[in-house]
């Protein structure tokens, strides 16, 4: 019997060759720029061809990248475009209450009575706090939902699952502008 | 040029209402708003607003560190989705 495949997760991708010595400028998805090396060899997509750093900066322009057998601009430019994967696997388990976002992404959102609400699609923070971005399953527009308690009360990657409470919208309708006492906003006015 | 200390900051004051209202319920309620330009005060902290970007209402979790700020700086209009890589969420309490 055939093992499951293992997840893999992108960490970045070869933007350009850099200099004459085979070095690359590549685009880091890791929270640190500098945390690219920290997880072994990476590989390509297929999983076939493997990439040993052997020397990383960071620069204003990215991070140069010199891997192991690249050695001239040639070959530096032939990696162009290559995305460099690591599996999951090779990344530290997460401290109490820490969650990796390639984690979170896919877990299917049910409410507190078990209703199916959709699928977590993203974990996106605009200064504000973490937020779960849901996709509903009938297509309709994503929400978004505070990853706190009192919204996420159960975390069960597990299981594959995130409970979730969807937050209650309240707020009348607002004045449009100054000096205006039109209801509601310019996409509900009448 | 800066904004003159003697005016205050500016909010408006339909916002402020809706504030007091839930903050008086004592539910954990988003509170509804398009007034992007409404400065965060510190009798917000604690409450979650639901700011407009011109399409859906974000969640915005007033904390201190907000006070001072427009409430459109926390919904950004556009925005762009990289790959997940190593980040980590901490789930707030």
């Amino acid at each position: 019997m055939s093992q499951p495949k293992q997840k893999r997760i992108v960490l970045a991708h070869v933007a350009s060759a850099h200099g004459i010595r085979g070095d690359v400028v590549v685009r880091t998805h890791t929270g640190d720029p500098a945390a690219l090396g920290d997880y072994g060899p990476l590989s390509d997509v297929s999983g076939s061809r493997q990439f040993e750093i052997t020397q990383l900066r960071v620069t204003a322009k990215g991070v140069v990248v010199r891997f192991k057998g690249i050695v001239d601009r040639n070959a530096a430019e032939a990696l162009r475009g290559i995305e460099l994967y690591v599996a999951r696997s090779a990344l530290p388990p997460p401290a109490e209450g820490e969650y990796y976002h390639v984690d979170l992404i896919g877990l299917r959102a049910v409410g507190p009575d078990g209703e199916n609400l959709g699928r977590v699609v993203a974990v996106p923070n605009f200064g504000a706090g973490e937020m779960l971005e849901i996709a509903p399953q009938q297509g309709k527009e994503t929400v978004y939902v505070p990853f706190t308690d009192a919204f996420v009360p159960t975390v069960d990657i597990a299981g594959g699952r995130v409970v979730v409470i969807m937050p209650e919208m309240v707020g009348d309708p607002e004045p449009a502008g100054p000096g205006e006492d039109r209801d509601g906003p310019s996409d509900e006015r009448e | 040029m800066s904004r003159s200390i003697w005016k205050g900051p500016f909010v408006d004051g339909y916002l402020v209402k809706k504030a007091e209202k839930v903050r008086a319920g004592g539910r954990s309620e988003v509170i509804k708003t398009w007034s992007r330009r409404s400065t965060v005060l510190p009798q917000f902290v604690g409450l979650i607003f639901g700011v407009h970007n011109g399409h859906k209402h974000i969640p915005v979790n007033i904390s201190e560190d907000m006070i001072g700020h427009k409430l459109g700086e926390f919904a950004p209009t556009r925005t762009f989705q990289g790959h997940g890589g190593d980040k980590k969420s901490v789930k707030g309490k």
